[in-house]
Protein backbone atom coordinates (compact mmCIF):
# COMPACT_ATOMS: atom_id res chain seq x y z
CA UNK A 1 0.00 0.00 0.00
CA UNK A 2 1.33 3.47 -0.96
CA UNK A 3 2.41 5.61 1.97
CA UNK A 4 0.04 8.52 2.59
CA UNK A 5 1.54 11.96 3.17
CA UNK A 6 -0.26 14.55 5.28
CA UNK A 7 -1.53 17.31 2.97
CA UNK A 8 0.19 20.70 3.23
CA UNK A 9 3.06 19.50 5.41
CA UNK A 10 6.78 19.94 4.62
CA UNK A 11 6.86 16.31 3.47
CA UNK A 12 3.94 16.92 1.09
CA UNK A 13 5.67 20.08 -0.22
CA UNK A 14 8.87 18.09 -0.89
CA UNK A 15 6.93 15.43 -2.76
CA UNK A 16 5.05 18.10 -4.72
CA UNK A 17 8.30 19.80 -5.72
CA UNK A 18 9.81 16.48 -6.84
CA UNK A 19 6.78 15.63 -8.98
CA UNK A 20 6.38 19.11 -10.46
CA UNK A 21 10.05 19.21 -11.47
CA UNK A 22 9.96 15.78 -13.06
CA UNK A 23 6.57 15.94 -14.73
CA UNK A 24 6.27 19.55 -15.93
CA UNK A 25 8.93 20.41 -18.48
CA UNK A 26 9.44 24.04 -19.60
CA UNK A 27 7.69 23.06 -22.86
CA UNK A 28 4.67 21.72 -20.93
CA UNK A 29 4.68 24.98 -18.97
CA UNK A 30 4.74 27.02 -22.20
CA UNK A 31 7.99 28.65 -20.99
CA UNK A 32 5.98 30.94 -18.71
CA UNK A 33 7.41 33.28 -16.10
CA UNK A 34 4.80 33.74 -13.42
CA UNK A 35 4.01 33.22 -9.77
CA UNK A 36 0.96 32.28 -7.76
CA UNK A 37 0.09 32.09 -4.10
CA UNK A 38 -2.62 29.75 -2.89
CA UNK A 39 -4.03 30.93 0.42
CA UNK A 40 -5.59 28.13 2.46
CA UNK A 41 -8.17 29.49 4.90
CA UNK A 42 -9.70 27.47 7.76
CA UNK A 43 -7.01 24.80 7.87
CA UNK A 44 -7.76 21.83 10.21
CA UNK A 45 -5.77 23.55 12.98
CA UNK A 46 -7.80 26.72 12.44
CA UNK A 47 -4.90 28.62 10.87
CA UNK A 48 -4.09 29.98 7.42
CA UNK A 49 -1.32 28.68 5.17
CA UNK A 50 0.04 29.58 1.81
CA UNK A 51 1.64 27.65 -1.00
CA UNK A 52 3.69 29.81 -3.33
CA UNK A 53 4.67 28.65 -6.82
CA UNK A 54 7.12 30.42 -9.11
CA UNK A 55 8.17 29.53 -12.65
CA UNK A 56 10.98 31.14 -14.63
CA UNK A 57 10.74 30.63 -18.40
CA UNK A 58 8.85 27.43 -17.74
CA UNK A 59 11.43 26.11 -15.25
CA UNK A 60 10.04 25.29 -11.86
CA UNK A 61 11.84 27.79 -9.55
CA UNK A 62 10.16 27.87 -6.13
CA UNK A 63 7.58 26.06 -4.08
CA UNK A 64 7.23 27.60 -0.64
CA UNK A 65 4.88 26.48 2.11
CA UNK A 66 4.32 28.79 5.05
CA UNK A 67 2.09 30.70 7.39
CA UNK A 68 1.35 34.42 7.49
CA UNK A 69 1.82 36.82 4.59
CA UNK A 70 2.88 35.04 1.37
CA UNK A 71 5.56 36.44 -0.96
CA UNK A 72 4.21 38.85 -3.60
CA UNK A 73 2.85 36.90 -6.54
CA UNK A 74 1.30 37.73 -9.89
CA UNK A 75 -1.82 35.80 -8.89
CA UNK A 76 -3.31 35.15 -5.51
CA UNK A 77 -5.95 32.43 -5.15
CA UNK A 78 -7.67 32.20 -1.79
CA UNK A 79 -10.21 29.73 -0.49
CA UNK A 80 -10.98 27.27 2.24
CA UNK A 81 -8.63 24.38 2.94
CA UNK A 82 -11.48 21.97 2.13
CA UNK A 83 -11.92 23.52 -1.32
CA UNK A 84 -8.24 23.16 -2.17
CA UNK A 85 -8.28 19.63 -0.75
CA UNK A 86 -11.16 18.72 -3.08
CA UNK A 87 -9.24 20.16 -6.03
CA UNK A 88 -6.14 18.17 -5.03
CA UNK A 89 -8.23 15.00 -4.79
CA UNK A 90 -9.59 15.80 -8.27
CA UNK A 91 -13.11 15.98 -6.83
CA UNK A 92 -13.56 19.60 -7.91
CA UNK A 93 -12.19 21.49 -10.91
CA UNK A 94 -10.38 24.73 -10.14
CA UNK A 95 -12.38 26.59 -12.78
CA UNK A 96 -15.66 25.40 -11.29
CA UNK A 97 -14.42 26.47 -7.86
CA UNK A 98 -13.70 29.95 -9.24
CA UNK A 99 -16.98 30.17 -11.14
CA UNK A 100 -18.99 29.26 -8.07
CA UNK A 101 -17.09 31.69 -5.88
CA UNK A 102 -15.48 28.98 -3.73
CA UNK A 103 -12.09 30.34 -4.75
CA UNK A 104 -11.22 34.01 -5.13
CA UNK A 105 -8.60 35.12 -7.64
CA UNK A 106 -6.69 38.35 -7.42
CA UNK A 107 -4.69 39.31 -10.50
CA UNK A 108 -5.07 40.20 -14.16
CA UNK A 109 -7.86 37.95 -15.50
CA UNK A 110 -6.75 38.34 -19.11
CA UNK A 111 -3.34 36.95 -18.18
CA UNK A 112 -4.99 34.32 -16.00
CA UNK A 113 -6.96 33.08 -19.01
CA UNK A 114 -3.69 32.39 -20.81
CA UNK A 115 -2.50 30.37 -17.81
CA UNK A 116 -5.69 28.46 -17.05
CA UNK A 117 -4.63 25.27 -18.81
CA UNK A 118 -1.21 25.41 -17.17
CA UNK A 119 -2.82 25.72 -13.74
CA UNK A 120 -4.88 22.63 -14.59
CA UNK A 121 -1.69 20.72 -15.46
CA UNK A 122 -0.16 21.78 -12.18
CA UNK A 123 -3.21 20.71 -10.19
CA UNK A 124 -3.26 17.40 -12.01
CA UNK A 125 0.28 16.65 -10.88
CA UNK A 126 -0.52 17.62 -7.29
CA UNK A 127 -3.58 15.36 -7.32
CA UNK A 128 -1.33 12.33 -7.92
CA UNK A 129 0.33 12.71 -4.52
CA UNK A 130 -1.11 10.12 -2.15
CA UNK A 131 -2.23 12.35 0.67
CA UNK A 132 -4.22 12.38 3.85
CA UNK A 133 -6.37 15.42 4.44
CA UNK B 1 -1.29 54.49 -30.45
CA UNK B 2 -0.49 57.66 -32.40
CA UNK B 3 2.63 59.82 -32.05
CA UNK B 4 2.76 63.56 -31.49
CA UNK B 5 3.45 64.35 -35.17
CA UNK B 6 0.40 62.34 -36.25
CA UNK B 7 -2.55 64.61 -37.23
CA UNK B 8 -4.82 62.40 -35.12
CA UNK B 9 -2.61 62.50 -32.04
CA UNK B 10 -4.34 63.22 -28.75
CA UNK B 11 -2.33 63.71 -25.58
CA UNK B 12 -4.19 61.21 -23.39
CA UNK B 13 -1.71 61.36 -20.48
CA UNK B 14 -2.34 65.14 -20.38
CA UNK B 15 -6.10 64.52 -20.31
CA UNK B 16 -5.62 62.25 -17.29
CA UNK B 17 -3.42 64.83 -15.55
CA UNK B 18 -6.08 67.48 -16.17
CA UNK B 19 -8.73 65.23 -14.63
CA UNK B 20 -6.45 64.59 -11.65
CA UNK B 21 -5.91 68.33 -11.15
CA UNK B 22 -9.68 68.87 -11.03
CA UNK B 23 -10.07 65.88 -8.71
CA UNK B 24 -7.59 67.52 -6.34
CA UNK B 25 -9.59 70.77 -6.44
CA UNK B 26 -12.74 68.87 -5.53
CA UNK B 27 -11.07 66.63 -2.92
CA UNK B 28 -11.78 63.52 -4.94
CA UNK B 29 -9.36 60.67 -4.29
CA UNK B 30 -10.46 58.27 -7.02
CA UNK B 31 -12.62 58.83 -10.11
CA UNK B 32 -14.80 55.91 -11.18
CA UNK B 33 -15.87 56.65 -14.76
CA UNK B 34 -18.60 54.53 -16.33
CA UNK B 35 -20.02 56.62 -19.18
CA UNK B 36 -19.16 55.63 -22.72
CA UNK B 37 -18.05 59.21 -23.44
CA UNK B 38 -15.63 59.12 -20.50
CA UNK B 39 -14.22 55.77 -21.57
CA UNK B 40 -13.60 56.96 -25.14
CA UNK B 41 -12.18 60.27 -23.94
CA UNK B 42 -9.74 58.73 -21.49
CA UNK B 43 -8.83 55.38 -23.07
CA UNK B 44 -8.89 55.99 -26.84
CA UNK B 45 -10.71 52.69 -27.28
CA UNK B 46 -14.30 51.79 -28.05
CA UNK B 47 -15.86 49.95 -25.10
CA UNK B 48 -19.11 48.31 -26.24
CA UNK B 49 -19.47 46.21 -23.06
CA UNK B 50 -20.14 47.58 -19.60
CA UNK B 51 -16.81 49.14 -18.68
CA UNK B 52 -15.26 51.38 -16.07
CA UNK B 53 -12.16 53.50 -15.75
CA UNK B 54 -10.57 54.07 -12.37
CA UNK B 55 -8.44 57.21 -12.22
CA UNK B 56 -6.24 57.51 -9.15
CA UNK B 57 -5.06 60.82 -7.68
CA UNK B 58 -1.75 60.32 -9.48
CA UNK B 59 -0.47 58.00 -12.17
CA UNK B 60 -2.11 56.01 -14.91
CA UNK B 61 -5.78 55.07 -15.05
CA UNK B 62 -6.91 51.46 -15.20
CA UNK B 63 -9.79 50.29 -17.35
CA UNK B 64 -12.10 47.41 -16.50
CA UNK B 65 -14.21 45.68 -19.09
CA UNK B 66 -15.76 42.29 -19.82
CA UNK B 67 -12.88 39.85 -20.12
CA UNK B 68 -13.83 38.74 -23.63
CA UNK B 69 -12.96 42.22 -24.89
CA UNK B 70 -10.21 43.32 -22.48
CA UNK B 71 -7.26 42.24 -24.63
CA UNK B 72 -8.72 44.06 -27.64
CA UNK B 73 -9.37 47.23 -25.63
CA UNK B 74 -5.77 47.10 -24.35
CA UNK B 75 -4.56 46.64 -27.93
CA UNK B 76 -6.54 49.68 -29.16
CA UNK B 77 -5.87 51.87 -26.14
CA UNK B 78 -2.77 53.86 -25.22
CA UNK B 79 -2.70 51.87 -21.98
CA UNK B 80 -0.79 48.61 -21.62
CA UNK B 81 -2.34 45.26 -20.67
CA UNK B 82 -1.58 45.81 -16.98
CA UNK B 83 -3.92 48.81 -17.07
CA UNK B 84 -6.82 47.15 -18.85
CA UNK B 85 -8.31 44.41 -16.70
CA UNK B 86 -11.07 41.98 -17.57
CA UNK B 87 -13.90 41.01 -15.28
CA UNK B 88 -15.76 37.70 -15.22
CA UNK B 89 -18.29 36.03 -12.96
CA UNK B 90 -15.64 34.30 -10.84
CA UNK B 91 -14.56 34.66 -7.23
CA UNK B 92 -12.78 37.99 -6.82
CA UNK B 93 -13.18 38.82 -10.50
CA UNK B 94 -16.71 40.16 -10.92
CA UNK B 95 -16.86 43.84 -11.74
CA UNK B 96 -17.92 45.02 -8.28
CA UNK B 97 -15.41 42.99 -6.25
CA UNK B 98 -12.53 43.51 -8.68
CA UNK B 99 -13.01 47.28 -8.83
CA UNK B 100 -13.69 47.62 -5.10
CA UNK B 101 -10.47 45.72 -4.29
CA UNK B 102 -8.61 47.94 -6.75
CA UNK B 103 -10.03 51.15 -5.25
CA UNK B 104 -9.31 49.99 -1.69
CA UNK B 105 -5.67 49.43 -2.65
CA UNK B 106 -5.53 53.06 -3.83
CA UNK B 107 -7.01 54.54 -0.66
CA UNK B 108 -5.11 54.55 2.61
CA UNK B 109 -7.26 52.70 5.12
CA UNK B 110 -9.89 52.21 2.42
CA UNK B 111 -11.26 55.70 3.11
CA UNK B 112 -11.80 58.61 0.75
CA UNK B 113 -14.05 60.39 -1.73
CA UNK B 114 -14.87 58.49 -4.90
CA UNK B 115 -16.15 60.44 -7.89
CA UNK B 116 -18.85 58.60 -9.82
CA UNK B 117 -20.93 59.39 -12.90
CA UNK B 118 -24.65 59.65 -12.23
CA UNK B 119 -27.45 61.39 -14.07
CA UNK B 120 -29.77 60.75 -17.00
CA UNK B 121 -29.65 61.06 -20.74
CA UNK B 122 -31.77 60.74 -23.85
CA UNK B 123 -28.87 58.75 -25.24
CA UNK B 124 -29.51 55.16 -24.18
CA UNK B 125 -25.89 53.92 -24.01
CA UNK B 126 -24.80 56.90 -21.86
CA UNK B 127 -23.49 54.57 -19.16
CA UNK B 128 -24.30 56.39 -15.92
CA UNK B 129 -23.78 54.28 -12.83
CA UNK B 130 -26.95 52.27 -12.29
CA UNK B 131 -28.87 52.29 -9.05
CA UNK B 132 -27.82 48.69 -8.45
CA UNK B 133 -24.15 49.44 -9.07
CA UNK B 134 -24.31 52.50 -6.82
CA UNK B 135 -25.75 50.42 -3.97
CA UNK B 136 -23.16 47.65 -4.39
CA UNK B 137 -20.21 50.07 -4.51
CA UNK B 138 -21.57 51.97 -1.51
CA UNK B 139 -21.90 48.76 0.51
CA UNK B 140 -18.48 47.46 -0.48
CA UNK B 141 -16.71 50.77 0.18
CA UNK B 142 -18.05 51.63 3.63
CA UNK B 143 -15.25 54.08 4.33
CA UNK B 144 -15.90 56.05 1.15
CA UNK B 145 -18.19 58.85 0.14
CA UNK B 146 -19.50 58.47 -3.41
CA UNK B 147 -20.01 61.86 -5.06
CA UNK B 148 -21.30 62.73 -8.51
CA UNK B 149 -18.33 64.11 -10.45
CA UNK B 150 -19.08 63.82 -14.18
CA UNK B 151 -18.80 67.59 -14.57
CA UNK B 152 -15.01 67.17 -14.35
CA UNK B 153 -14.92 65.25 -17.63
CA UNK B 154 -17.73 67.25 -19.23
CA UNK B 155 -15.92 70.54 -18.64
CA UNK B 156 -12.59 69.26 -19.92
CA UNK B 157 -14.14 67.67 -23.02
CA UNK B 158 -16.08 70.74 -24.16
CA UNK B 159 -13.32 72.35 -26.21
CA UNK B 160 -11.93 69.94 -28.78
CA UNK B 161 -8.19 69.62 -29.38
CA UNK B 162 -6.67 69.50 -32.84
CA UNK B 163 -6.31 65.70 -32.94
CA UNK B 164 -9.98 65.25 -32.07
CA UNK B 165 -11.11 67.75 -34.72
CA UNK B 166 -8.89 66.04 -37.30
CA UNK B 167 -10.45 62.68 -36.47
CA UNK B 168 -13.90 64.23 -37.04
CA UNK B 169 -12.64 65.79 -40.27
CA UNK B 170 -11.50 62.41 -41.55
CA UNK B 171 -14.76 60.73 -40.47
CA UNK B 172 -16.63 63.46 -42.36
CA UNK B 173 -14.49 62.95 -45.47
CA UNK B 174 -15.43 59.27 -45.31
CA UNK B 175 -19.12 60.16 -44.94
CA UNK B 176 -18.82 62.26 -48.11
CA UNK B 177 -17.51 59.17 -49.91
CA UNK B 178 -20.61 57.31 -48.69
CA UNK B 179 -22.86 60.07 -50.00
CA UNK B 180 -21.14 60.01 -53.38
CA UNK B 181 -21.63 56.22 -53.57
CA UNK B 182 -25.34 56.63 -52.80
CA UNK B 183 -25.73 59.39 -55.39
CA UNK B 184 -23.96 57.27 -58.04
CA UNK B 185 -26.20 54.30 -57.27
CA UNK B 186 -29.42 56.32 -57.39
CA UNK B 187 -28.75 58.10 -60.69
CA UNK B 188 -29.93 57.03 -64.13
CA UNK B 189 -32.83 54.99 -62.80
CA UNK B 190 -30.66 53.12 -60.33
CA UNK B 191 -33.10 53.99 -57.53
CA UNK B 192 -35.85 51.81 -59.06
CA UNK B 193 -36.55 48.77 -56.89
CA UNK B 194 -34.10 49.93 -54.25
CA UNK B 195 -35.04 49.77 -50.56
CA UNK B 196 -33.99 51.98 -47.67
CA UNK B 197 -32.01 49.14 -46.07
CA UNK B 198 -30.17 48.56 -49.35
CA UNK B 199 -29.13 52.22 -49.49
CA UNK B 200 -27.96 52.03 -45.87
CA UNK B 201 -25.87 49.02 -46.80
CA UNK B 202 -24.27 50.45 -49.92
CA UNK B 203 -23.33 53.63 -48.05
CA UNK B 204 -21.86 51.49 -45.29
CA UNK B 205 -19.85 49.46 -47.78
CA UNK B 206 -18.40 52.54 -49.44
CA UNK B 207 -17.52 54.09 -46.09
CA UNK B 208 -16.00 50.88 -44.72
CA UNK B 209 -13.88 50.63 -47.87
CA UNK B 210 -12.69 54.14 -47.09
CA UNK B 211 -11.74 53.17 -43.54
CA UNK B 212 -14.82 53.76 -41.41
CA UNK B 213 -14.93 51.57 -38.33
CA UNK B 214 -18.73 51.44 -38.15
CA UNK B 215 -21.95 53.33 -38.75
CA UNK B 216 -21.81 54.31 -35.09
CA UNK B 217 -25.22 55.89 -34.52
CA UNK B 218 -27.42 54.03 -32.03
CA UNK B 219 -30.40 55.20 -34.09
CA UNK B 220 -29.95 52.24 -36.42
CA UNK B 221 -26.63 52.99 -38.09
CA UNK B 222 -27.32 54.71 -41.38
CA UNK B 223 -30.74 56.35 -41.23
CA UNK B 224 -32.65 56.31 -44.49
CA UNK B 225 -36.21 57.54 -44.97
CA UNK B 226 -38.33 57.73 -48.08
CA UNK B 227 -41.81 59.02 -48.86
CA UNK B 228 -44.06 59.64 -45.86
CA UNK B 229 -41.29 58.54 -43.48
CA UNK B 230 -39.34 61.72 -44.27
CA UNK B 231 -42.25 63.80 -42.94
CA UNK B 232 -43.10 62.06 -39.70
CA UNK B 233 -43.93 64.69 -37.06
CA UNK B 234 -40.73 65.86 -35.39
CA UNK B 235 -39.18 62.82 -37.03
CA UNK B 236 -35.46 63.13 -36.50
CA UNK B 237 -34.81 59.42 -36.13
CA UNK B 238 -35.32 57.09 -39.04
CA UNK B 239 -33.63 53.68 -38.91
CA UNK B 240 -33.77 52.31 -42.47
CA UNK B 241 -36.85 50.20 -43.26
CA UNK B 242 -37.57 47.71 -46.03
CA UNK B 243 -39.63 50.35 -47.83
CA UNK B 244 -39.03 50.51 -51.59
CA UNK B 245 -38.34 53.91 -53.19
CA UNK B 246 -41.17 55.36 -55.27
CA UNK B 247 -41.33 58.00 -58.00
CA UNK B 248 -42.44 61.44 -56.87
CA UNK B 249 -41.23 61.00 -53.27
CA UNK B 250 -38.58 62.62 -51.11
CA UNK B 251 -35.58 60.62 -49.89
CA UNK B 252 -33.44 61.40 -46.86
CA UNK B 253 -29.95 59.93 -46.49
CA UNK B 254 -28.40 60.38 -43.03
CA UNK B 255 -25.18 58.38 -42.78
CA UNK B 256 -22.52 57.87 -40.15
CA UNK B 257 -18.86 56.91 -40.14
CA UNK B 258 -16.35 56.54 -37.34
CA UNK B 259 -12.62 57.19 -37.52
CA UNK B 260 -10.56 56.67 -34.35
CA UNK B 261 -13.66 57.44 -32.26
CA UNK B 262 -14.22 60.67 -34.23
CA UNK B 263 -17.72 60.72 -35.70
CA UNK B 264 -18.98 61.63 -39.14
CA UNK B 265 -22.69 62.43 -39.40
CA UNK B 266 -24.14 64.07 -42.47
CA UNK B 267 -27.57 64.09 -44.11
CA UNK B 268 -28.34 64.78 -47.73
CA UNK B 269 -31.78 64.91 -49.32
CA UNK B 270 -33.24 64.01 -52.70
CA UNK B 271 -36.50 64.34 -54.57
CA UNK B 272 -37.28 61.45 -56.87
CA UNK B 273 -38.88 62.80 -60.03
CA UNK B 274 -41.33 63.89 -61.17
CA UNK B 275 -41.06 66.76 -58.67
CA UNK B 276 -43.97 69.15 -58.09
CA UNK B 277 -43.63 72.91 -57.57
CA UNK B 278 -44.91 72.46 -54.05
CA UNK B 279 -42.15 69.94 -53.29
CA UNK B 280 -39.59 72.42 -54.64
CA UNK B 281 -41.08 75.12 -52.41
CA UNK B 282 -40.47 72.91 -49.36
CA UNK B 283 -37.00 71.97 -50.61
CA UNK B 284 -35.92 75.58 -51.19
CA UNK B 285 -37.22 76.60 -47.78
CA UNK B 286 -35.08 73.95 -46.21
CA UNK B 287 -31.87 74.69 -48.13
CA UNK B 288 -32.24 78.41 -47.39
CA UNK B 289 -32.71 77.96 -43.67
CA UNK B 290 -29.74 75.58 -43.45
CA UNK B 291 -27.55 78.11 -45.27
CA UNK B 292 -28.69 80.88 -42.95
CA UNK B 293 -28.13 78.75 -39.86
CA UNK B 294 -24.58 77.90 -40.92
CA UNK B 295 -23.90 81.58 -41.53
CA UNK B 296 -25.03 82.37 -37.99
CA UNK B 297 -23.17 79.69 -36.06
CA UNK B 298 -20.15 81.15 -34.23
CA UNK B 299 -18.72 81.65 -30.77
CA UNK B 300 -20.80 83.98 -28.61
CA UNK B 301 -24.19 82.85 -29.84
CA UNK B 302 -26.42 80.39 -27.97
CA UNK B 303 -28.94 77.69 -28.97
CA UNK B 304 -31.80 80.01 -27.89
CA UNK B 305 -30.45 82.98 -29.93
CA UNK B 306 -30.09 80.82 -32.97
CA UNK B 307 -33.51 79.17 -32.65
CA UNK B 308 -35.15 82.58 -32.31
CA UNK B 309 -33.49 83.90 -35.46
CA UNK B 310 -34.16 80.81 -37.52
CA UNK B 311 -37.78 80.38 -36.47
CA UNK B 312 -38.21 84.11 -37.23
CA UNK B 313 -36.91 83.51 -40.74
CA UNK B 314 -39.13 80.44 -41.20
CA UNK B 315 -42.12 82.46 -39.99
CA UNK B 316 -41.45 85.23 -42.50
CA UNK B 317 -41.31 82.68 -45.28
CA UNK B 318 -44.38 80.81 -44.01
CA UNK B 319 -42.87 77.46 -43.18
CA UNK B 320 -42.30 77.69 -39.39
CA UNK B 321 -44.99 75.03 -38.87
CA UNK B 322 -42.67 72.54 -40.50
CA UNK B 323 -39.46 73.28 -38.61
CA UNK B 324 -38.53 71.24 -35.57
CA UNK B 325 -37.38 74.03 -33.23
CA UNK B 326 -33.92 72.65 -32.41
CA UNK B 327 -30.84 73.21 -34.48
CA UNK B 328 -28.07 71.20 -32.90
CA UNK B 329 -27.02 68.33 -30.69
CA UNK B 330 -23.84 67.69 -28.80
CA UNK B 331 -21.05 65.52 -30.11
CA UNK B 332 -17.69 64.28 -28.96
CA UNK B 333 -15.68 61.12 -29.12
CA UNK B 334 -17.84 57.97 -29.38
CA UNK B 335 -20.52 57.94 -26.68
CA UNK B 336 -20.77 61.71 -26.35
CA UNK B 337 -23.84 62.39 -28.42
CA UNK B 338 -26.37 64.37 -26.57
CA UNK B 339 -26.18 67.39 -24.32
CA UNK B 340 -24.11 70.42 -25.33
CA UNK B 341 -21.89 71.87 -22.60
CA UNK B 342 -22.48 71.35 -18.91
CA UNK B 343 -25.52 70.20 -16.99
CA UNK B 344 -26.47 73.77 -16.08
CA UNK B 345 -29.74 74.39 -17.89
CA UNK B 346 -33.30 74.82 -16.63
CA UNK B 347 -34.08 71.17 -17.35
CA UNK B 348 -31.55 68.75 -15.85
CA UNK B 349 -29.44 66.86 -18.35
CA UNK B 350 -30.79 68.73 -21.38
CA UNK B 351 -28.79 71.34 -23.26
CA UNK B 352 -28.92 74.73 -21.60
CA UNK B 353 -30.59 76.95 -24.25
CA UNK B 354 -28.56 79.87 -22.91
CA UNK B 355 -25.24 78.02 -23.31
CA UNK B 356 -22.84 80.53 -24.87
CA UNK B 357 -20.74 78.82 -27.51
CA UNK B 358 -16.97 79.18 -27.35
CA UNK B 359 -14.40 78.91 -30.09
CA UNK B 360 -13.18 75.32 -30.32
CA UNK B 361 -16.51 73.70 -29.55
CA UNK B 362 -17.72 71.02 -31.93
CA UNK B 363 -21.38 70.18 -32.33
CA UNK B 364 -23.74 68.70 -34.85
CA UNK B 365 -25.79 71.27 -36.68
CA UNK B 366 -29.01 69.24 -36.85
CA UNK B 367 -32.15 70.50 -38.54
CA UNK B 368 -35.37 68.73 -39.32
CA UNK B 369 -38.17 69.87 -41.61
CA UNK B 370 -41.34 67.80 -41.53
CA UNK B 371 -44.65 68.28 -43.27
CA UNK B 372 -46.64 65.14 -42.46
CA UNK B 373 -49.79 66.22 -44.28
CA UNK B 374 -47.83 66.30 -47.55
CA UNK B 375 -45.59 63.31 -46.79
CA UNK B 376 -42.45 65.36 -47.17
CA UNK B 377 -39.50 66.21 -44.94
CA UNK B 378 -35.78 66.86 -44.98
CA UNK B 379 -32.88 66.58 -42.54
CA UNK B 380 -29.56 68.31 -42.28
CA UNK B 381 -26.78 67.12 -40.01
CA UNK B 382 -23.15 68.07 -40.12
CA UNK B 383 -20.42 68.33 -37.48
CA UNK B 384 -19.33 71.96 -37.26
CA UNK B 385 -16.34 73.51 -35.49
CA UNK B 386 -17.01 76.93 -33.99
CA UNK B 387 -14.64 79.85 -34.37
CA UNK B 388 -14.94 83.44 -33.16
CA UNK B 389 -16.53 84.65 -36.39
CA UNK B 390 -17.81 81.59 -38.24
CA UNK B 391 -18.27 77.84 -38.22
CA UNK B 392 -16.55 75.18 -40.26
CA UNK B 393 -18.84 72.41 -41.56
CA UNK B 394 -16.71 69.26 -41.66
CA UNK B 395 -18.68 67.34 -44.26
CA UNK B 396 -18.10 69.03 -47.61
CA UNK B 397 -20.80 67.28 -49.65
CA UNK B 398 -22.56 70.15 -51.46
CA UNK B 399 -25.62 71.51 -49.70
CA UNK B 400 -28.57 71.03 -52.05
CA UNK B 401 -31.65 68.93 -52.57
CA UNK B 402 -31.11 66.97 -55.74
CA UNK B 403 -33.69 65.72 -58.18
CA UNK B 404 -33.24 62.13 -59.31
CA UNK B 405 -34.86 60.94 -62.49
Amino acid sequence: MTEQIQYLTPAWRDEAEKRLKSELSPERMNFITSSMSNIYLDCPDGGTRYLFFRFEKGEFADLLLGEGEPPTAEFKVSGKYDTFAKISRAELGSQRALMTGKLKLKGNMVKALKLASIADRLNKVLSTIPAEY
Amino acid sequence: MTTSNDPYYIDFPARIRNIQARMAQENIDVYLGSRLRTLSWTLDAFCPWRSFVVIPAEGLPTAFTFVIDAARVADDSWLDEDHVLGFVPMGGQDQIELIVDFIKDLLPGGKGRVGIESGMSNYLPEGNLTHYEYERYSEALPGCELVNAHTIVDALATIKDEGTVNRFREASRIVDIGHQAVRDALQNGGWKGMTETEIAGLAAYAMRKAGSEWEWSFTGGNEIASGYRTGLVGGACTPASRRELQAGEPLMIDIHAMFKLGLGDHSHNYLIGPVTDRQWWHANNFVDIVKLTLENYRAGTSPADLAEKMIGFADERGFSDYMVPGFEHGIGMMGDEWRIGLNDGPFPYWTNPEHVYQAGELLICAMQYACPEEDIGFRYENPIVLYEDRCEPLSLFPLSIDEIN
